[in-house]
């Protein structure tokens, strides 16, 4: 979708996962921390949110309007009359989040941002509880309800691996790795600071979507065999290019490794113009004709990326390089 | 002058095992001093005798055990579907049996229309009867090009919007969203289905059908129900929001109103503490008119709309298996915290998997909390097979069954959603009675019309819209049907000693027929005239009804 500086749309995120999992304590989190983003939240149940009653302004069954500029609607009576009411406040709302029940599908739930113009498509994250996967995809009752929301994650979220045994967190880095190829798979409490930073969507302005180094990732392939060695380190490394790189094939490569790109985050100058790109799992966003303001009065523009990996690199690597690309100084392997 | 009137009938159908048949019935306070002979009736002093119904056939007020208010409020907008309807006020809505009815229909409608620019919406469109046939913009453009025109379907799942609401919502052949439908050339139709589509199409015009209930509505929704017999009628899923407690609250004191009313608190409303919470209090507002208590559980979809969850086999024609509406865990989480509560639910399912969860969890929720006479009640429960009957037998469990689908979709069920096996067995009162579960039919008006009889002669003769015999086996006779909307019905409300047969200290609720249904023949049950209800005592006329 066509997107420029004065985009003024509603960021939409989606967060999906079955009962448990820990969306809640995301929420949560969001709700007491974020002041800046005004977020209107939708959940399916008030009760479930830990709200001081002294921030609570005001509040009736549906709707909870918060100090810190947020709203929690309820979503009884379905999405789709909640999503109409909630809009009336487009004004007063930067940040739309909807609790994705276990049973609902996440990608039709994004389809909302992909069909209202006044939505901007975010994050469609799904979490995953490592401790009680197994029985649930065994419970016939919801084995293809699983699947089918795998379908639409942007990045997946394994919850709960710090009570997990090896045994069950291999378990179902294995199952994912089955059931969906395109998305990262992360390990981390689900109110990780990181998390919610990719949630926000960095601005564009930071110079490095920044990760603490006790966020864990898994999904490596080359590592995935070891149950030790799950939790293996980020990868970042920086990338530059002097001469124009062509847009199709950088998109192909970025489309293709989406599973090992947990961010990617620059400015790319694309042989049909300059954009900056942004990229979390399989979420891609483009900023078509945005220049960096440090390049606004060069001629010659350098593209300069930065990638955090949630797996190997060195296959998007060497597919970049391959492009025109260059291994920056301050990569960190 | 006397308090006590004794009504004389043609003949009276009790429903009261001990006392089946009488001639008259003598009433005092609105309620049932007893029935049998003059002679018998004398005894209870004084009396005035009202002849007025000398020619009639009283019953038991009818019970419509799951049916919803806004059959009060689809009214105030035009119905466009294929079956011939009436309105509260009696006037037909003739069956549109083409494409070109519905525009026509559409235009007279458009054509009484103040302005240019108020959206028009339609109702009860059905396409599955019009032979693959597809309405599109094509069909609404023709209705007006300067203002949203919006039908929807009776499945619930479907829109057709005209090009007005498609630019308003900016939905052209470059919008690529599961759920707009679009034709050959890579054109939108207006047919839209799932939720971002609808979304788009509401956010323009928005939903008349959403939110609480109406007083308007609930006086609509009485006059319907007097018009087909009915003198207690729940509405099963209700929103208590203040404006909703309000009109009810209004409705249910207006002097004259006509009905009792059973609203079942949708439980999806609020958290499980916030929504026993809720029902306690709208509890206080109850009265001889209004009995709040009922909490209504939604599980999966339906049957026609391949929502439904299905066991194996699944889906005839091999699509995949429907949607939960809440995580099975959760809904088992449900039905025990309000099981614990001592509260009566009543629990939507339709396919056989969403019946075997419930079924499950009310069996988990017996083991922890044992509760003797909880009268939990599956709704719809279409394709429940034997087995399950045995175990809602064993766990005390009642049954509403919605026979008025096997008129009219159980052509479809055979020969598209169920295959012709397990289309048999849909909605198997045969079953349920052997099984000896408790069990009620019903309509879910608005989604098929409200009318006792109607749904009891489906019961009895199982007969398709094309006349086609669905499952002889499950047919059951005209006295267990008529059983089943008046004292079964009760039983599953938990309300049999207040109403559904005409017995003493009951409520003097009475359907007043022009006809015996016991003594004609079985397929004419549905063509015996309502001449109206006496609710409490006193009588209601039926509208007059437009041929």
């Amino acid at each position: 979708m066509a997107n420029d500086h004065s985009d003024n749309r509603i960021l939409f995120t989606v967060v999906g996962g079955f009962l448990g999992a820990g969306k809640t304590t995301l929420i949560n989190r969001i709700l007491l921390e974020q002041s800046e983003v005004r977020f209107a939240v939708l959940v399916n149940d008030f009760g479930s949110l830990n709200i001081d009653q002294d921030l609570i302004l005001n509040q009736n069954s549906k709707v909870m309007q918060l100090a810190n500029g947020c709203i929690c609607c309820s979503l009884a009576g379905g999405l789709v009359d909640a999503m109409v009411s909630l809009m009336q406040f487009r004004d007063v709302i930067d940040h739309i989040l909807i609790e994705a029940s276990g049973v609902s599908y996440p990608g039709r739930i994004m389809d909302f941002a992909r069909i209202d113009a006044e939505l901007k498509p975010g994050l469609t994250l799904v979490l995953v509880d490592a401790v009680n996967l197994t029985s649930q995809i065994n419970n016939a009752r919801l084995a293809e309800t699983i699947t089918a929301q795998m379908e639409s994650a942007d990045l997946f979220l394994l919850t709960k691996t710090d009570i997990a045994s090896d045994q069950e967190t291999r378990f179902c880095h294995d199952w994912l790795a089955e059931n969906q190829a395109d998305a990262p798979i992360l390990a981390a409490r689900a109110d990780h600071p990181a998390i919610i930073e990719m949630v926000l969507g960095a601005t564009i302005n930071t110079p490095q979507p920044a990760l603490p180094p006790s966020l864990k990732s898994v999904g490596s392939k080359a590592h995935s065999h070891v149950g030790s060695q799950l939790h293996s380190a980020f990868e970042t490394i920086t990338l530059h290019a002097n001469t124009p790189i062509d847009r199709a094939a950088f998109t192909d490569i970025c489309r293709k490794f989406s599973r090992d790109i947990l961010r990617a985050k620059g400015f790319v100058n694309f042989v049909d113009g300059p954009a900056i790109w942004q990229q979390t799992g399989r979420l891609i966003d483009v900023t078509p004709n945005a220049i960096p303001k440090s390049d606004e009065k060069k001629e010659n523009r350098r593209t300069n990326l930065v990638l955090i990996s949630s797996g190997a690199l060195d296959s998007v690597q060497a597919a970049l390089i391959k492009l025109g690309f260059q291994l920056g100084k301050s990569s960190i392997r | 002058m006397s308090d006590t009137i004794v009504f004389a009938a043609r003949e009276i159908i009790t429903m009261n095992a001990s006392r089946p048949s009488a001639t008259h019935v003598a009433i005092r306070d609105g309620r049932i001093l007893g029935a049998g002979g003059l002679d018998e009736m004398a005894g209870w002093g004084p009396y005035t005798l009202n002849e007025d119904f000398a020619d009639k056939v009283l019953m038991p007020g009818f019970v419509e055990g799951h049916a919803h208010a806004l059959e009060g409020g689809v009214w105030d907008y035009p119905y466009v579907g294929f079956e011939d309807r009436w309105d509260p006020d009696g006037n037909r809505w003739g069956g549109l049996k083409t494409l070109d009815d519905v525009v026509n229909a559409l235009k007279r409608a458009e054509a009484e229309m103040p302005d240019r620019t108020t959206p028009l919406f339609s109702w009860g469109f059905d396409p599955i009867y019009f032979d693959g046939g597809r309405m599109s913009v094509t069909h609404l453009d023709q209705v007006s090009q300067t203002r949203p025109v919006m039908v929807l379907h009776s499945n619930g799942h479907l829109l057709n919007v005209n090009s007005v609401i498609l630019e308003m919502a900016g939905i052209s052949p470059d919008t690529n969203i599961y759920g707009v439908l679009k034709d050959d050339a890579g054109k939108p139709t207006g047919e839209l289905m799932e939720m971002a589509a609808k979304y788009m199409a509401y956010k323009q015009t928005g939903n008349p059908f959403f939110g609480g209930i109406r007083l308007p509505s609930l006086l609509r929704y009485a006059d319907s129900a007097v018009n087909c017999g009915v003198t207690t009628a729940t509405d099963l899923f209700a929103t208590l929001n203040e404006e909703s407690l309000q009109a009810y609250r209004d409705a249910s004191q207006k002097p004259g109103y006509a009905l009792r009313l059973m609203p079942a608190m949708s439980t999806l409303d609020e958290g499980f503490d916030e929504g026993v919470a809720t029902l306690r209090r709208a509890m206080a507002d109850n009265n001889d008119r209004l009995h709040y208590g009922l909490c209504k559980v939604m599980t999966d979809g339906s049957i026609q709309g391949f929502t439904g969850r299905l066991k194996w086999p699944g889906y005839y024609n091999g699509k995949p298996n429907g949607l939960w509406n809440m995580d099975p865990e959760q809904l088992t989480a449900l039905v025990l915290h309000y099981h614990k509560e001592g509260l009566h639910l009543h629990i939507h399912t339709n396919g056989d998997e969403a019946s075997e969860v419930m079924l499950d969890a009310i069996e988990a929720a017996q083991l922890e909390h044992f509760r003797p006479d909880h009268r939990h009640t599956l709704q719809h429960c279409q394709m429940a097979d034997a087995s399950q009957f045995r175990r809602m037998h064993k766990l005390g469990v009642c049954v509403n069954l919605f026979a008025n689908h096997i008129y009219h979709w159980g052509d479809q069920h055979a020969a598209i959603t169920m295959g012709p096996d397990r289309a048999r067995r849909m909605d198997a009162c045969a079953t349920a009675m052997r099984e000896q579960v408790p069990f009620a039919i019903h309509s879910d008006a608005p989604v098929t019309p409200m009318a006792p009889l109607f749904t009891a002669w489906c019961a009895v003769n199982r007969l398709t819209r094309t006349g086609a015999l669905l499952g002889p086996e499950e047919r059951i006779s005209a006295q267990a049907a008529l059983h089943a909307v008046t004292l079964g019905a009760a039983y599953t409300l938990r309300m049999d000693h207040l109403i559904g047969s005409i017995e003493p200290g009951k409520y003097a609720d009475f359907a007043v027929l022009e006809d015996n249904p016991l003594t004609v023949d079985p397929q004419a049950i549905r063509d015996v005239r309502v001449w109206g209800t006496i609710s409490g005592g006193t009588p209601h006329k039926a509208a007059k009804r437009q041929d």
